[in-house]
């Protein structure tokens, strides 16, 4: 569902994403793992087609995210890192609007809403500001932004941010709960998130693909046990090859 | 035409939703109704003429106060990230911020009614004279709410975006106004580059030929393109964001 090809994004002369290629299919949670700065926002800004590829492709369900960037934002539950939401808004008018903009109106919207308010707990705070919520609450509101057309790829950076480890476990259950029939790809630079649900690890620093496979996989391609020692010598041998 | 009403209709609860709107529009009207009840008790003409020969002077701060943080709000929270990977196109998102500019502009406008119904009880003023006046106005505002609008887009800053639109504004106004274009013209009396100046650019002519009753082809033309042109050149730049 998702097909990243021969992708380089360039700001400047700063290369944030050299050329990496992946693939998401229906029915998987994957982790893209990488310290900051690695690039992983800007590969989730392109996916949301809110950036454009410097070179190479992108297609999110099948169309492609510059000359079809409607089709794909149709198609896409985005959460983008740092959670940029209406801070004067009510959070139930918040939801309502990025539900309407997705084109559910009436029932729909009502129905849509109550799923969302169920799945991601945002009850207490939806007759609040946005700015009058907690990190966590907002957080959970940019999730329900990001679920409330149900869309079929979640496209999610930096989910966890301003968790506490009650509302991960949470996290980590939804998003399990969600995985059936959905592309999932999730950055983050916390290890235990990915180990913990994700079906396949993107590892990328400095803006290159170090790393793609299980995690099994990874630990017999380096020989190495645990997703944390797997990353920290992928991303040692990639800063020596670095030029 | 859906993803309009939406857009406009998130951007007039977040004027209506702000202290600092109410306070600008009740400055204005106090100052647009001062300035009229001073000339109309000195002159003593039923008319409202004093009105309209002041607005343009007390819209050069007051529009560019309402058009700042249209965009450069969404730039500096980073909201600008999730309308743009609604499925939405950047026109419908101009033009929808544009709308509601337009009618809270037109509501502010509006509270200077009561000085026509005034005039009617105290005379018979030329309501034909008044109408074509307050097109003018409205459409004086228009292009102003255009370029701040744009303006804003340009910029994080919201003071930025103000100071940009309050100097665009006064030059538009001030490059028609007679003692300027004296001094302009007196700088080289063969080309009389203030004349040029005034004809080919400022407000100011088009915008006294609606309070002035006369509403020509020419002066519709140049408000209505100027302000197409700017929200032509506002939906540009935010599709340029993605490069």
């Amino acid at each position: 569902m998702i097909h990243v090809q021969s992708v380089t994004r360039t700001y400047g002369a700063t290369v944030a994403v050299d050329d990496i290629s992946f693939h998401v299919g229906a029915g998987q949670i994957v982790g893209f793992v990488g310290p900051n700065g690695a690039g992983k926002s800007t590969m989730l800004k392109m996916l949301a087609t809110f950036l454009r590829p410097t070179a190479g492709t992108v297609a999110v369900a099948g169309f492609d995210t510059v000359a079809d960037a409607l089709q794909v934002r149709q198609r896409i539950g985005y959460l983008p890192g740092d959670t940029p939401l209406y801070r004067d808004m009510v959070v139930e008018d918040l939801v309502r609007f990025v539900g309407a903009a997705h084109g559910l109106l009436g029932g729909a919207l009502a129905a849509a809403l109550a799923r969302v308010i169920d799945m991601c707990g945002i009850g207490p705070v939806l007759a609040l500001r946005v700015r009058e919520c907690s990190t966590g609450f907002r957080q959970r509101v940019g999730l329900s932004c990001a679920l409330i057309h149900d869309p079929p790829i979640l496209l999610l950076d930096e989910p966890t941010h301003g968790f506490d480890p009650l509302q991960v476990m949470a996290f980590r259950d939804l998003l399990t709960r969600l995985k059936q029939d959905r592309a999932i790809l999730f950055s983050t630079h916390i290890i235990a998130d990915v180990e913990a649900v994700s079906d396949r690890v993107l590892i990328i620093h400095q803006g290159r693909l170090l790393g793609d496979g299980t995690l099994a996989e990874l630990e017999q391609r380096t020989g190495t046990p645990g997703l944390e020692n797997i990353f920290a010598q992928l991303v040692s041998v990639g800063v020596e090859r670095r030029p | 035409m859906a993803g309009i009403r939406l857009v406009a209709r998130r951007e007039l609860g977040a004027y209506f939703d702000s202290p600092i709107a109410y306070i600008t529009a009740a400055v204005f009207l106090v100052l647009a109704g001062t300035s009229f009840m001073n000339s109309f008790f000195l002159q003593g003409v039923i008319d409202m003429t004093p009105f309209y020969e002041t607005l343009p002077y007390l819209l050069i701060p007051f529009v560019p106060a309402l058009t700042m943080r249209t965009w450069s709000e969404e730039h500096a929270q980073g909201t600008v990230e999730l309308l743009l990977t609604l499925p939405l196109q950047p026109l419908q998102l101009v033009i929808g911020k544009y709308g509601a500019a337009l009618l809270y502009f037109a509501l502010i406008l509006a509270g200077s009614l009561p000085i026509v119904v005034m005039l009617s009880w105290l005379g018979a003023p030329d309501l034909g004279l008044i109408l074509s006046g307050y097109l003018g106005a409205f459409l004086l505002g228009a292009l102003f709410l255009a370029f701040g609008q744009f303006l804003s887009s340009l910029t994080h800053n919201q003071i930025v975006a103000f100071a940009l639109a309050t100097l665009l504004a006064c030059f538009l106004v001030f490059s028609g106004h007679p003692s300027v274009v004296e001094v302009i013209d007196g700088l080289a009396p063969t080309w009389q580059p203030g004349t040029v100046m005034a004809d080919a650019i400022s407000c100011l002519p088009h915008y006294e030929a609606f309070v002035g009753g006369l509403i020509g082809l020419d002066h519709l033309l140049y408000f209505l393109l100027l302000s197409a042109f700017f929200l032509w050149l506002t939906q540009v730049g935010l599709r340029r964001i993605q490069y």
